[in-house]
């Protein structure tokens, strides 16, 4: 499943979100860093269609993504929030079986075979215990597991993830970012993840998009574009690039 | 979840279903005109024996079958009707304070039923001015509403300017209206179900039952839905298409039980909130839940009013003075559970 974007663009108030050319590769999992305001999320919620597109500027796997309908749409490609904020508080499993939505009609309810696939995807991100258990009574990593377990449920082949790991400790970050390689790995998921922490995105990620004032800055492997050049460009402070154990990372 | 809980709650959700049955045979000894229990079972049984038939008063027959059994089915049919739409909107709008009177169609619904009272007496049948005025009113709201940065908000608000105008034009009505017509405008908008009748069944019963059992179907939707728009969306869901559908179910349904019932309040509000206490927040229980529990809480209201006094009171005016307190009592209780 290739994305492929020519000629994006999204105006809301004072920001233009404008994309010229830029594709993702299947089955691969591509970070997208940039400052505050540069249009990550944006960019996320255009391909998810959340945002309206123009025909004609979106294509998955030469599909125009402004054509796709609903239900289809969802069994091809998921957005996952950063948070999610309901007045009710659903139960874990309740929550995960909502993955399935595209998958049936108006009318009808969710099967045996659905809360089987719920319990898998709780199995994949190793809450099975917590099925029974109140949303908002979870920490909020292990909320954000859920997220990724309802994505799982939804089953498409694209994961749009907006900073899944913004204010986690480091073991449920770590743990996030394990998930989701492994959904490109494995399941051979194309995942596309917006993250402020560029360690992160260096370790695990198979490409990178530096993304500035609602545009691409740079796009491609990290060890093809990345020098200290760029970053400081980007983020308008100077950062150093240092190798141990055979790996970079960035000081700021 | 082990087996025994499991268990309970098996046992708790089959006493709910089966309430509204049980209150409604129950309810067939209450009236100003008291008729023996033994006589009461023999002419519910007599319809299957004739023999049991001839040998009871014909004032027997008409009694129970003329005037009590039309007026508790309305009562279960509204308050199935009133709480499953409560509910639905509830999920719809991501706030479980949300109500028919909010969105304006009480309002809309009272003032197109006095219209037809009043003015139109044989022309278009109530039901469907009240429909199409509470129709109107939701769609002037949602129209109001729209766009706006904060929707629930400006939605409450312009539910609450909407309503307070409907009312006046309501005010305007009552003023032209002949004392006649009035008396029968004031009786039918405190809510009551003594006017119950087969011909008013008729027309109403299968519009309710058409719009609670398409929500009751719709349930799991409804979770969905009160994820938000975007994450709902995101889920698969044609959100534009399916909130207008339930908005359009919930007014068909709430605007065909005010007709023939005028305005009974806080029943949509109270039911709901009671069934997530008990069930928990999935709408896949709490909209069924909802329409078992509304029936026969409507039911027992109702007999209530026939019970404590030789006179009837409106039972609209009884559901908000038992209901009022009984709601801060229940938004003090369930404070954490979902605020």
């Amino acid at each position: 499943m290739s994305i492929k974007i020519q000629d994006l663009t999204f105006c809301y108030k004072n920001f233009a979100l404008d994309v010229k050319n830029l594709q993702f590769e299947s089955a691969r999992m591509t970070s997208i860093v940039g400052p505050n305001g540069a249009g990550k999320t944006t960019l996320l919620k255009c391909i998810s269609a959340i945002l309206p597109v123009k025909r004609g500027s979106l294509f998955i796997n030469g599909m125009d993504v402004a054509e796709l309908k609903g239900a289809r749409r969802a069994r091809l490609l998921t957005y996952v929030p950063q948070e999610h904020g309901s007045a009710f508080n659903y139960l874990v499993l309740d929550f995960v079986l909502m993955g399935r939505a595209a998958y049936h009609s108006p009318l009808s309810s969710p099967s045996a075979t659905d809360h089987k696939i719920a319990r898998e995807a709780l199995e994949f991100v190793g809450l099975s215990d917590y099925s029974w258990r109140p949303y908002s009574q979870l920490s909020s990593g292990e909320r954000r597991l859920v997220l990724i377990a309802r994505a799982f449920a939804q089953n498409s082949e694209i994961l749009l993830l907006d900073e899944p790991t913004s204010f986690l400790d480091p073991k449920h970050e770590t743990e996030i970012m394990t998930l989701t390689k492994r959904l490109a790995e494995e399941r051979k998921k194309t995942i596309l993840i917006t993250l402020h922490n560029l360690d992160a995105a260096l370790k695990y990620s198979d490409s990178m998009v530096f993304m500035k004032n609602g545009g691409v800055f740079a796009s491609g492997k990290a060890e093809e574009i990345l020098d200290e050049n760029l970053l400081e460009k980007v983020y308008e402070i100077p950062m150093k690039i240092i190798h141990y154990d055979g790996r970079k990372f960035i000081v700021k | 979840m082990n087996g025994r809980v499991n268990k309970k709650f098996k046992i708790i959700y089959l006493f709910l279903l089966l309430l509204p049955l049980v209150v409604f045979i129950l309810s067939f000894n209450i009236g100003s005109y008291p008729i023996p229990l033994r006589d009461l079972m023999k002419t519910l049984i007599s319809p299957f024996f004739p023999g049991v038939k001839q040998s009871l008063p014909s004032t027997y027959l008409s009694i129970v079958f003329g005037i009590r059994f039309p007026r508790l089915l309305l009562a279960l049919a509204v308050g199935a009707a009133l709480s499953v739409s409560g509910a639905s909107l509830q999920a719809l709008f991501k706030n479980p304070l949300v109500n028919e009177y909010i969105l304006g169609i009480s309002s809309g619904a009272a003032f197109g039923a006095s219209l037809s009272l009043v003015f139109l007496r044989k022309g278009i049948p109530t039901q469907i001015m009240a429909f199409l005025f509470a129709l109107a009113a939701v769609f002037i709201v949602l129209l109001i509403a729209r766009g706006s940065d904060s929707p629930l908000i400006s939605l409450l608000l312009t539910g609450v300017i909407v309503s307070a105008f409907f009312s006046a034009l309501l005010s305007l009505v009552e003023f032209f209206a002949s004392p006649y017509s009035l008396q029968a405008l004031f009786f039918w908008l405190m809510g009551n179900l003594a006017l119950a009748s087969w011909q008013e069944l008729a027309i109403s019963l299968p519009v309710i039952a058409v719009g609670v059992v398409l929500l009751i179907l719709l349930r799991w939707r409804m979770n969905i839905l009160s994820m938000g728009d975007d994450e709902a969306q995101s889920l698969g869901i044609d959100v534009k298409k399916e909130k207008m559908l339930i908005i359009f179910l919930t007014t068909l349904t709430t605007s065909a039980a005010t007709a023939v019932a005028g305005i009974i309040g806080w029943i949509g509000l109270i039911v709901p909130h009671l069934v997530r206490m008990i069930v928990g927040v999935d709408n896949r229980k709490v909209i069924p839940f909802s329409a078992a529990v509304g029936a026969s809480l409507l039911l027992l209201a109702d007999d209530m009013t026939r019970a404590v006094a030789s006179y009837e009171i409106p039972v609209g005016i009884f559901t908000s003075i038992i209901g009022i307190p009984f709601f801060i009592f229940l938004l003090r209780k369930s404070r954490r559970t979902w605020l």
